[in-house]
């Protein structure tokens, strides 16, 4: 009885004061509404995510073909953002690049989270026990340490140039670079739940090592872990950007916004700016929203900083309600 | 214009104050009701609640630090003939530390801990009074010497971790005393320490406050400790004041359920305490109820008008009130 | 002399955590598809020529027989040659790292110089222009890709408003380099009384500093912001409210308190950046390490690499050795 009023209390994060699915949809739309940028992050990665499902039927030039003639025309008509040097449309090629560069981010940041935080919860599970779990256990910390320890980006080139220039091998790069930081989270926050008594009395009463770690530790970590993913899915574009600048990425002509601003680097110093800039634009403004979205998750999944929000949202909304009783009596 | 005037009346006057958060979604959460105070220079009071009865809230709200999103909603809290909501910023700033002191519970984890013991004396001697740097260390050394800290010098340049309990206790009460305030609040002050250290403390404190005669507002949980030194005794329970009577008054007739069952703990009498203490569930970390006596959920007397109707505070004898329909007769 | 004991505990531990370091990095560049030899000797070299300068290079030895007599070569000093440029790689890190040291290091001060003035402002007010400069500057910025923000200061400054040199390397060519003393080329140039040279230096050093410490304030804004804002809401800065202490004087304790992590930030980009400036070093043909070893890695040259590794593992243990020595000039409880 006890065991489970402790684990059902302390497992489950706080509900905002307004219980119940409707509540925490308008406690959300409240949220945006009272802090604009938020909603900016997720029109931002809603466009982006749009374009990479509707490119196809949305661009009005096909990204990889050529027409020599037309080559560095301006941002005009009908080339809205004008042409590169070989007379690609730039629009277009804009537009289609978050296929490529979301799928990659995509998946390399969820195989490094799942990766990541089942390493992690193992590792910091068996930490303290004798035999050849802590071994196990220790051996996956030093060789998370030396993977840190690499300088980032040389290390990504070299899984790439390993594995053969391919979008899997980008994939597993990002992948790679990534697992670190999931399995410290989760490592940590297993060891911090294990310390808690409660959690020892469910031991001792017998429920299963799988079940204590999946019911406690999941819902405990899900926060930070929710939060993170947000930023490093922005950050895996950039890496995916900056791997495909230098060549050891997605090959031309695939349109990638990395890739495009490489090509675009010798048309700069003598003025055509419009190559390199619009798609360095997109990427900034996407990675944007994903920081910015990432922003708002920290916020919701932390109880503390959502009580205080509750009371600063409540604050306003009698505010308006007054302003809108004393114009009306007026 | 000087703010330290002597007068002939209370020290401290609280007029119907109350204290309330915002919800989200729902009325705002009051943490202190309707509390009615007048304290005298040179009196001792005693505030006895449990966690959540509103007793931090108090003490905060006399120094006007409530937390933001929580507001004072109403009444008013007069210090020395001034009424605190009419003053600037500036000026109550200069308050507190001068005027009004407070000690803390927890002293180590509020004392900063990159600064000395003499540093952190010697901030509040430099930014309240006028004192050169001598001046400040002799006024320093003599501060821990009337707290009775041993061996002084080599104290003023610890740090807060290398203190004990006891002697982290000891210098918050010298910075508290640095500049012979009139109003000194106590919170807690004595929770978490050993017993020959509490004994020791409240020696101090009751020396203080006869030989210079200081108000003090001594907030505890544990009633038995203002049977020591205190001239009135208050009892805090959700927000309101339960029962307010002299000391010799309240331990020999209590009157409200809720105070006898907070001294029943220490009964010789048997049956006294089954009587009292038996039927108690632990319901109170809910908010209070939105109507009658809030203490009609654990009290074993309650009858129907309780659960209805709120109770007022009422004068049972001169000086003793209680916020009881059916207050125990002798 | 206790001081002494724990640098010497320390440094006690490097020389195994850098022989790991190196040998990871050795499995994983010996996986990099390509021959050496053919890519040395072009493709009209004979077997035998191959045969024989693979035998030269020990190519034809263990994995393993290769990793020690790499490891016995480092010991004596040898980091061996760069097929690319054909000298020892000591000497061209010689030449390079210092150029990422330099750029880094200043890249770093401007970022600090943005970032924590405008973080400490974000945590004191709630609402305002202040507030809401730092929270967007903070995200925004550490969302732009610096190669591109390089290309859009080249373009602005350079080819619309001709204000600073054309962005090739360090000097320009017709400029005279000082003697290398340290390898940095303001401080070279200031030593030599080469005053030509020193503005010559610093002209070039304008846009690829501004790039990249533009960028990097960003987490260092926000690493502030959110610390000071835990400091300012924490016991402590409570209680010096309490006793009535100024606004100025709550708000120094609890940037005093904020140190640590703001030290760990900055140490943590720096050894970020020693590896990840390479993209601006490109942009600005710099001339860097970080260029260097990512031409080693596309080329299959390994000795550069390796090099660079190692003097950026280095680099780190020392960074993170001084991080530590500061935590215990600041932080009495460390001591």
């Amino acid at each position: 009885m006890a065991q489970r009023t402790s684990a059902t209390r302390i497992a489950e994060p706080e509900p905002p004061a307004a219980a119940g699915g409707s509540g925490r949809l308008a406690f959300f739309l409240a949220l945006l509404r009272a802090r604009p940028s938020y909603a900016l992050g997720y029109i931002i990665v809603g466009v982006v995510v749009l374009l990479a499902v509707l490119a196809p039927w949305v661009a009005p030039f096909d990204p990889v073909r050529a027409s020599p003639a037309d080559f560095l025309k301006p941002p005009g008509w009908p080339y809205l953002m004008g042409t590169d040097a070989t007379g690609m449309d730039i629009f277009s090629r804009v537009i289609h690049a978050p296929r490529i560069d979301l799928a990659i981010a995509l998946a390399g940041t969820l195989i490094s989270a799942v990766v990541g935080s089942a390493l992690g919860a193992a590792a910091g599970y068996y930490q303290t026990q004798r035999g050849v779990g802590a071994f196990a256990s220790g051996f996956v910390m030093r060789a998370a340490d030396v993977l840190q320890a690499f300088p980032v980006f040389v290390f990504a080139i070299a899984v790439v140039a390993v594995l053969g220039q391919s979008l899997q091998s980008i994939v597993i790069a990002v992948a790679f670079v990534n697992t670190p930081i999931y399995l410290r989270l989760m490592r940590s926050q297993v060891l911090a739940i294990r310390r808690m008594r409660y959690v020892e009395a469910a031991y001792i009463a017998g429920v299963s090592d799988l079940q204590i770690l999946t019911r406690h530790v999941v819902t405990n970590a899900m926060a930070p872990i929710l939060a993170q993913l947000s930023v490093n899915i922005g950050w895996a574009i950039l890496l995916t950007a900056a791997l495909s600048f230098i060549g050891a990425g997605v090959e031309a002509p695939t349109p990638e916004w990395g890739s495009m601003i490489a090509m675009g680097y010798q048309s700069i110093i003598t003025g055509h700016w419009w190559p390199s800039i619009f798609p360095g634009l997109a990427l900034a403004l996407t990675v944007f929203g994903f920081a910015l979205i990432g922003s708002s998750v920290e916020v919701l999944a932390d109880p503390a900083r959502r009580r205080a929000l509750a009371g600063e949202l409540e604050a306003r909304r009698r505010l308006r309600l007054q302003a809108r009783a004393a114009g009306a009596g007026a | 214009m000087s703010d330290r005037r002597v007068e002939g009346g209370p020290v401290l006057a609280i007029e119907s104050l109350a204290v309330a958060f915002p919800r989200y979604g729902g009325e705002p959460v009051h943490v202190l009701r309707d509390i009615d105070l007048v304290m005298a220079p040179g009196e001792v009071v005693g505030v006895v609640g449990e966690s959540g009865s509103g007793k931090t809230m108090l003490a905060r709200s006399i120094m006007r630090l409530v937390p933001v999103p929580g507001r004072i909603d109403r009444g008013r809290v007069v210090f020395a003939g001034r009424d605190m909501a009419e003053l600037d910023a500036e000026t109550i700033r200069r308050m507190r530390g001068r005027d009004i002191a407070m000690i803390i519970a927890n002293p180590r984890g509020e004392l900063d801990p990159l600064e000395t013991v003499g540093q952190q004396i010697g901030n509040v001697l430099r930014h309240h009074l006028t004192l050169d740097r001598a001046a400040i260390r002799v006024r320093t050394l003599e501060l821990l010497r009337q707290v009775s800290i041993p061996d002084p010098e080599r104290r003023l340049d610890a740090y807060p971790h290398e203190l004990s309990g006891g002697m982290a206790q000891r210098v918050v009460m010298a910075i508290a005393l640095a500049c012979q305030p009139r109003f000194i609040i106590s919170d807690d002050a004595t929770s978490g320490l050993d017993v020959t250290v509490q004994a020791q403390v409240l020696e101090l404190m009751r020396k203080l406050v006869v030989e210079r005669g200081t108000s003090l507002l001594f907030i505890t949980r544990d009633i038995g400790i203002t049977a020591h030194f205190c001239d009135r005794v208050a009892v805090l329970f959700a927000g309101e004041i339960v029962e307010i009577a002299p000391r010799h008054a309240f331990f020999a007739d209590p009157r409200h359920p809720y105070a006898i069952l907070l001294l029943a703990a220490y009964a010789q009498n048997e049956r006294l305490r089954r009587y009292w203490l038996g039927d108690t569930t632990a319901g109170a970390a809910e908010g209070p109820a939105t109507t009658g006596c809030p203490f009609a959920r654990r009290c074993v007397r309650a009858q129907d008008r309780c659960r209805a109707e709120h109770p007022r505070l009422e004068e049972m004898a001169p000086g003793h009130f209680a916020r009881c329909h059916f207050p125990v007769e002798r | 002399m206790q001081l002494l004991a724990y640098i010497g505990r320390r440094l006690l531990f490097v020389a195994p955590q850098l022989v790991g370091i190196l040998l990871v990095s050795f499995l994983l560049l010996k996986l990099i598809p390509g021959d050496p030899a053919v890519m040395m000797l072009g493709p009209f070299a004979t077997d035998d020529g191959l045969a024989r300068l693979r035998q030269e290079l020990g190519l034809d030895r263990t994995i393993l027989e290769q990793f020690l007599i790499y490891l016995g070569n480092v010991v004596q000093g040898d980091l061996g040659t760069s097929w690319q440029t054909t000298l020892p790689v000591t000497t061209d890190l010689a030449q390079r790292f210092p150029a990422t040291l330099e750029l880094v290091t200043l890249a770093l001060l401007l970022a600090l110089a943005i970032g924590v003035p405008l973080g400490i402002a974000g945590a004191r007010y709630k609402r305002g222009v202040l507030r809401t400069t730092a929270d967007y500057y903070g995200l925004f910025a550490g969302a732009l890709p610096d190669f591109w923000f390089g290309l859009v200061l080249i373009f602005v400054f350079y080819t619309l408003l001709q204000v600073v040199p054309p962005p090739l390397g360090r000097l320009d060519y017709a400029i005279l380099p000082p003697a290398t003393v340290t390898g940095s080329l303001l401080i070279d140039s200031a030593l030599a009384g080469n005053w030509q040279a020193l503005r010559n230096a610093a002209g070039h050093l304008i846009l690829p500093v501004a790039t990249l410490g533009l960028i990097n304030a960003g987490p260092i804004l926000k690493m502030t912001q959110s610390t000071m804002e835990r400091m300012l809401e924490s016991d402590f800065s409570r209680y010096a409210e309490m006793c009535g202490l100024p606004d100025r004087v709550v708000a120094r304790k609890a940037l005093r308190n904020a140190l640590p992590s703001i030290v760990t930030i900055v140490s943590v980009l720096y050894g970020f950046l020693i590896g990840g400036a390479v993209l601006v070093e490109i942009v600005f043909s710099w001339g860097g390490a970080g260029q260097y070893a990512v031409g080693g890695v596309l080329n299959a040259d390994l000795n550069p690499v390796l090099g660079f590794v190692l003097y950026s593992a280095i680099l780190s243990l020392v960074i993170y050795l001084l991080v530590d020595l500061i935590y215990f000039a600041i932080d009495p409880r460390t001591r």
